[in-house]
This record gives structure tokens, sequence and C-alpha cells, in this order.
């Protein structure tokens, strides 16, 4: 690990929070608004700061605390160019932690949450798993270092990239698959006995989701990272584009559409590779 | 670094509507919504209380909304800021002195601006929040509690548990 590496770990919440300031600046300007400034998440994490503490139990803060840190090793396993497997299994592990932290209250509310965060998981795990494997037959490895160091193979995991473009919403909670957000039908879901500075580390760890998401897109280009980089912000345009042209699906059409389209995609291309 | 400088620059709302026409309500939401576009100060309609800083309150305050309103109150953390929207809100306005209603929210809980208007225009909306954020950046973050906490209500008989309220440490103790 080289200290760029290190850097970029060490401040993965704070520029990450710059995607966040951007996607709102976009969807702004969509809407023709003038929108927030791109610093906002920054100046709301430092609001946040600001608040009293408050705490419903202390499982529940830590649980909170736990997801945010697995989520950072998540972010630091993916610059160290790790193993695909570990880091899906990790990000697992992560959304479980958040998933029990929503059981530890007697909140209704963060019990609907929880369900609801497990349904979305039962959505897009499966296919995320299949995508590795796709990405296994063509590039003949796990490891993101090799895989960014062999030749762009990016024609041949063209329907690989479709199924991404289907569960990056669900997985940076945007429309039409943010049944599990669902902000003001449910009040918050998952995230709602967090208040003042323990709910900036759920609000960080969106941010740290996004890098996660993406950087699945970029591997997808191989050694050719001009070519990442445009697949990246090509699926941050289209992705904020369908945000705002749909509206939000039931949970179950959710789970219906991104399980089954997904899963028929990144098939069709194992099949193809395989063949 | 004095970080009370970033609270007016990410106000999070959290509007409760206690017995009001919805008069009000559009006029929030018309607020939020692109044309006069409040996210522009960073404002967002969180719909959460555990982490908002300013409570929007419309409707002259019903008999029955006045728990919730507390119970509201009393969860959010502090510094907050609490601003009545609408004549009713304020005085009571057309439904001033009747046998249902509060006449006004502060008998229940400190107000920090109060918007006049039926129904509050937007504009209006949203200068008595800006007003509110100068207000809310010089607030400390001590614990501020409700007028009343339930009324006349026998707690009691009513089977409320007073444990159950974030903000009512002191009592607590007692």
């Amino acid at each position: 690990m080289n200290t760029i590496t290190f850097f970029l770990i060490l401040f993965a919440p704070v520029y990450a929070a710059f995607f966040e300031g951007a996607q709102r600046v976009l969807k702004a300007k969509m809407q023709r608004r003038i929108g927030p400034p791109l610093m906002q998440p920054i100046f709301d994490m430092y609001k946040l700061m600001d608040k009293r503490a408050l705490i419903v139990n202390k499982t529940h803060t830590l649980l909170g605390l736990f997801y945010f840190v697995t989520l950072w090793c998540v972010v630091g396993l993916i610059y160290m160019g790790f193993n695909l497997l570990y880091i899906i299994f990790l990000h697992l592990l992560s959304s479980i932690i958040l998933i029990l932290a929503g059981f530890s209250v007697k909140s209704i509310f963060s019990h609907l949450g929880s369900n609801r965060k497990l349904l979305s998981i039962v959505a897009y795990e499966p296919v995320l798993l299949l995508v590795c494997i796709a990405i296994y037959l063509v590039y003949g490895s796990f490891e993101i270092s090799e895989i960014l160091n062999s030749p762009s193979h990016f024609l041949s995991l063209l329907f690989v990239y479709f199924a991404l473009l289907l569960i990056i919403p669900s997985i940076t909670k945007l429309s039409p698959f943010d049944a599990p957000k669902a902000h003001q039908e449910i009040v918050g879901g998952i995230e709602i006995e967090f208040g003042s500075i323990f709910y900036e580390f759920l609000y960080a760890a969106k941010f740290l989701e996004m890098i996660f998401a993406y950087s699945f897109v970029y591997i997808l280009a191989g050694s050719n990272h001009l070519l990442g980089t445009i697949l990246v912000l090509f699926t941050f345009l289209f992705v904020n584009l369908v945000d705002n042209s749909t509206a939000r699906i039931k949970i179950n059409h959710m789970v219906k559409i991104v399980l089954g389209l997904g899963v028929i995609l990144v098939s069709i291309n194992i099949l193809g590779s395989v063949l | 670094m004095s970080l009370k400088k970033y609270r007016k620059k990410s106000p999070w709302i959290l509007h409760y509507n206690c017995g009001s026409c919805n008069g009000c309500d559009i006029e929030i939401l018309a607020a939020l919504a692109p044309k006069y576009d409040l996210e522009r100060f960073g404002i967002l309609n969180n719909g959460n209380p555990k982490q908002s800083d300013i409570f929007l309150v419309t409707g002259p305050l019903t008999y029955r909304s006045r728990e919730r309103l507390v119970e509201l109150y009393t969860q959010m953390p502090e510094p907050k800021v609490v601003v009545a929207v609408g004549s009713c809100t304020c005085t009571g306005g057309v439904f001033n002195d009747m046998y249902n209603v509060e006449n006004g929210i502060d008998k229940y809980i400190p107000v920090d601006v109060y918007i006049p208007g039926c129904a509050a225009s937007p504009e209006l909306i949203i200068d008595g929040v800006v007003k509110g954020l100068e207000i809310l950046e010089q607030k400390t973050k001590e614990i501020e509690k409700p007028k009343k906490l339930l009324g006349e209500l026998d707690e009691s008989k009513a089977s409320i548990d007073r444990t159950k309220f974030a903000g009512n440490i002191d009592d607590r103790k007692n």
C-alpha cells in the first residue's frame, strides 16, 4: 500500500461527501432549481456534530458505528485491490449490522425499515454475486488489482453493465428502487432512531455506499482507465436522470424486477462467456 | 473552530400539522418545491424529530393533537427553533375560543418566530424560517422544556410512561 492509497482510504468519507453534493446539485439542475451548494453534505455533517447527543440504547448506537467502520473497511479493501468476493461479503456483513441496529430498538418504524432493507438485500445481493462470477469468467481473477492490470474486455461484459445499472439505484437508495429509504412515509425507516452525532455516521456511510457501487462499474473496463471514468460518469448521469423521472415502486415489485431481470441479464452474460 | 456558524447552513425541518385546514401546509410544500426552492439554503424537510433543527407547526392546536406536539418537541435535540406558521397557530385565528381548540401553540411550547397570514404565503414562510436561523445561531445546547407537559390530563389514567420522553430527564429524577 503506497502513500496515495493510504490517504485515499483515510479521507474517503470526506471526498465522498462531494459526490453526494454533486448528486444533489445535478438533481436540482434537472428540475430547473438552483439547488444547494456543493459543500452541503459537509455543512450537514458539521451541524450534526453541534447537536446535543441523544441515545436510545447503547447497542443501537454501537451497531450504527460498526456499520460505518465496516463500510469504511470495504472501501479500503477496494482501493487496496483485494478479492471481489471478500468485498461483497464484508459489504453484506455491514448491511446486516445495520439491520440488527434497526431491530435493537422498540420503534415499529425502525423494525419496518429493517425489514425493507432485508428485502432490498434479497433483491440485489444475488445479482452482485453473479456479477462477480461473470467478471471472473472474463478476466480470470477475483482480485481487483489483477483485473485493473489486464486488458479491457468491456464489450463481453455489456449485459453485466446493464444489470449494474439496475442494481445501483437499489444500493444507493435512489428511485424507483428507494423503497427502503421511503423517507416521509415511514419517517426514515432504519435511520429513524439515530440522532445528532450518531446519525452522522449513517449519513457518511451513504457516501461510502456510493463509492462501493460505482467501483463495480469502474472495474468492468479493466486497464482502460479512461473508459472506466467515462462509464462511471455516464452511470452517474443516467442513474440520476432515472431517479428524477420515475416514482417509487412497491417493495415486492422491487424484489421481482431487480432479482428477476438482474439474474437473467447476468446469466445471459455468463452463458455467453462459458459457451 | 466554532461549529455555530454551520447551524444556519443546513437547517432541517420537521413539519407538524396540529389540526390545520391544510392551507398553510400546502404553502409550506410550495416553498419546498422548485419555484421557491428552499433547498438552496440547505433546508431539507426531514420528517424525523431526532434529526431536525426547525419545528414548523401549523394549525390551532386541537385538544387531541397537543400530546403529540409536546412529544415531538421533546424528541428534538437542542439547539432547536419553533416556528408557528399561520394565524391559527399564533392565536387560534378563526377557531379562537372554540371548545376543542387551545388557541395557539405557545401555551404548550416556547415559540421563537410567529408567521401571520391565513394562509401564510411562501415568501412569508421563507422570511420566517430565515429569521429563525438567526435565533438558532445564538442558542445554546441547554435542554429546553415545554411549558406544560400534558395539560390537565391525568397521566396515570392515560397510561402514559414519562420515562419514554427524551427531553424529560429532570422529571425522571423526581
